[in-house]
């Protein structure tokens, strides 16, 4: 259950950030991997089989998010995203193309921890999908299809269940907009994003006590929304 | 058509004649040509001097004809006739010619008050234009009609002094601008070689210390020269973002991509954001669940409010509340952001949004602030259509700022969706 000892390949062309990481990561016993280019991290990914990669989106010799998409064509290995503000758009598209979580430069060592150790967990529960997911009061049945809010049953439609239930599969990853419209209403709807937005907030009426202060469904701001993990929700409530 | 007047002017020395003839039934008229001289000095007066002369030509010939015996011939016997028409002719002559005068002048006169007026209204219409491409409009509409060269001639002058004043305006704007925009500069400057070089100096104290001290230094000491580090490291961040964010908002380069969103999105997002500045803080937030949703500019809305949480936790003190109250007024929807920390005087609050600018009183002074928050705030809420206001707290310390954001039309549409299928 431990991810401490977990490989980490770090692709980023700047030394000083590739040394606070590999100082930081180290201290928490993590064994790190590093590569200062998308050649050599494609190469080492294949090579050196490391369980989680962290990806600068700013490399010199190829744009990160294509070392991104050739990755996801061979590799499932869970992906956290480096980038500088305001390059929202890129961020959408680094989920889209599958990235696991993305962190905007500069950040701090425990937020990056945070984030590897979750992903690494995700990873490592991914494959035991349990019948019954608990985060806080809520449950949610997969096998008997039903929702719990504090004990109390809820009756979602059937849209909303199948809503809940992608959140559910991906329980503490960001799923962005397009990925939801497409899990729920097929691939013609990518683009209705105001659609979700209404809808997620009818979803949001039946499963939170403060549907404007959502504890389970969680919003990441212009991306899209994700369902808080049951370990991630002690830390953050 | 010139042959009308002339025309005209028969009819009335026929009219002459006829009435000569008529009154001389009734009463003996020694001095016929009386009666003609009225018709030549009608005929002056309404068509001017050839008319009139035609006129006289033919009263002349009508008397003599007519009236003068023998009648029905030119000759003319008596000496008192011959005398009567010499006289007639001088008078017929001379009357026309005052007559004709008289008419042009006013004619003249007319003319001169259309011009005038023309004029007049064309300058009303500059001295409204608000710009030099108003003013062409102008001059396109009111000029080159070709009509009368008096007109075209002050017209020109006219349109030459409206479009240099246009221009010289122009040219006092930009030049305010230009110097505003230097004013800027050299705040920004002084700005970046303090709000720069202080948080470096204390990071490379900081980290020399740490390097230099090695094993000697106590965990304790080594946590707080962490801290530090950490601190000047945030606070140069933001105040980057800060600058880069200015930088935009100058260079016009603010492109608010408008979409329907949730309002507390925004705020929790930035309430996260701003977690740990805030972490000593009481935060009270107060959204209620059935607010529309706004047509908004995600990102730079969060960053707006982000801004102000940042004022809110760097000048109020710890362990005081920072209250964040969003609720529906009228066509609007009111973010509150209200704070106890020292607030701003009154003098000082129409200045508070601008760049740079950092309240004198409390804590103002002492604390990091770079004065660019509030600016950014404002310039961000504009841009998504709303407005910005700031004020003291009623009876108790402390700042209060409001966004008010519009409400979209028809905005109760946007919750039919249909459930299911």
């Amino acid at each position: 259950m431990t991810e401490v000892g977990a490989r980490v390949l770090v692709v980023d062309d700047e030394p000083q950030i590739r040394r606070f990481l590999r100082l930081g990561l180290e201290g928490h016993g993590y064994e790190v991997l590093e590569a200062t280019d998308a050649r050599e991290g494609l190469r080492m990914a294949v090579a050196r089989q490391p369980e989680l990669l962290i990806l600068d989106l700013g490399l010199p010799d190829r744009d990160g998010l294509d070392v991104l998409a050739e990755l996801r064509g061979w590799s499932t290995i869970p992906v956290l995203v480096l980038s500088a503000r305001g390059r929202e758009a890129e961020k959408v598209r680094a989920f889209d193309l599958g990235a696991d979580d993305y962190v905007v430069k500069p950040f701090g060592m425990a937020e990056l921890l945070a984030r590897v150790k979750a992903a690494l967990r995700r990873r490592r529960a991914g494959a035991a999908t349990e019948p019954v997911f608990r985060v806080g009061g809520l449950e949610v049945d997969l096998g008997r299809r039903a929702v719990l809010v504090d004990g109390a049953p809820v009756r979602l439609s059937p849209k909303q269940y199948r809503l809940l239930q992608a959140l559910v599969a991906h329980a503490g990853k960001v799923l962005t907009h397009g990925q939801l419209l497409n899990e729920v209403w097929g691939p013609a709807h990518r683009e209705d994003i105001q659609y979700l937005r209404v809808f997620v907030r009818k979803l949001r009426a039946r499963l939170e006590a403060d549907p404007a202060r959502p504890r389970y469904l969680l919003t990441e701001l212009g991306v899209g929304y994700r369902l808080c993990a049951p370990d991630q929700f002690d830390t953050l409530h | 058509m010139r042959a009308i007047p002339f025309l005209v002017s028969a009819a009335v020395v026929a009219v002459a004649g006829a009435a000569t003839h008529l009154l001389s039934r009734f009463m003996p008229l020694p001095h016929v040509s009386v009666v003609f001289l009225a018709a030549v000095v009608a005929s002056a007066i309404l068509w001017g001097f050839w008319p009139s002369v035609f006129a006289a030509v033919l009263s002349v010939g009508v008397s003599s004809f007519f009236f003068y015996s023998p009648i029905f011939s030119f000759q003319v016997a008596d000496l008192r006739d011959i005398a009567d028409l010499v006289v007639f002719v001088v008078v017929a002559a001379w009357t026309s010619r005052l007559a004709a005068n008289l008419r042009e002048q006013s004619l003249l006169a007319r003319r001169r008050r259309e011009v005038v007026e023309r004029l007049l209204a064309f300058s009303e219409r500059v001295a409204g234009a608000s710009g030099e491409e108003e003013v062409r409009a102008a001059i396109r509409e009111y000029g080159g009609a070709g009509t009368d060269l008096e007109y075209e001639t002050a017209f020109q002058v006219h349109a030459a002094i409206a479009l240099e004043r246009a221009r010289l305006r122009r040219e006092v704007n930009e030049a305010r601008l230009r110097a505003q925009g230097e004013a800027l500069r050299e705040a920004l400057l002084n700005s970046v070689s303090h709000d720069l070089r202080t948080p470096l100096a204390t990071i490379l104290g900081a980290a020399t210390t740490l390097e230099g001290l090695g094993e000697a230094t106590s965990p304790a000491v080594r946590r707080e020269l962490a801290a530090s580090l950490r601190q000047e490291a945030e606070r140069l961040a933001s105040y980057i973002e800060n600058v880069l964010d200015l930088t935009r908002i100058r260079a016009g380069q603010i492109a608010p991509r408008l979409e329907l969103v949730e309002l507390s999105d925004i705020v929790n997002a930035a309430l996260l954001r701003k977690q740990r500045a805030l972490a000593a803080h009481r935060v009270e937030v107060s959204l209620p669940a059935d607010l529309p949703m706004l047509r908004l500019d995600l990102f730079l809305m969060e960053q707006a409010l982000a801004n102000v949480l940042d004022n809110a936790a760097k000048y109020a003190p710890a362990g005081s509340a920072v209250s964040v109250e969003v609720a529906r007024v009228g066509a609007e929807v009111r973010l509150r952001v209200s704070d106890e920390g020292p607030g701003m005087e009154a003098a000082e609050l129409p200045h508070a949004f601008e760049p740079f600018f950092r309240g004198a009183g409390g804590a103002g002074r002492t604390a990091s602030g770079s004065g660019l928050g509030l600016a950014i705030c404002r310039a961000f809420v504009e841009a998504n259509g709303g407005r910005v206001s700031l004020a003291g707290r009623e009876g108790a310390r402390g700042a209060v700022l409001e966004m008010y954001l519009p409400v979209p039309e028809g905005e109760a549409d946007t919750m039919e969706v249909a459930d299911d299928d």
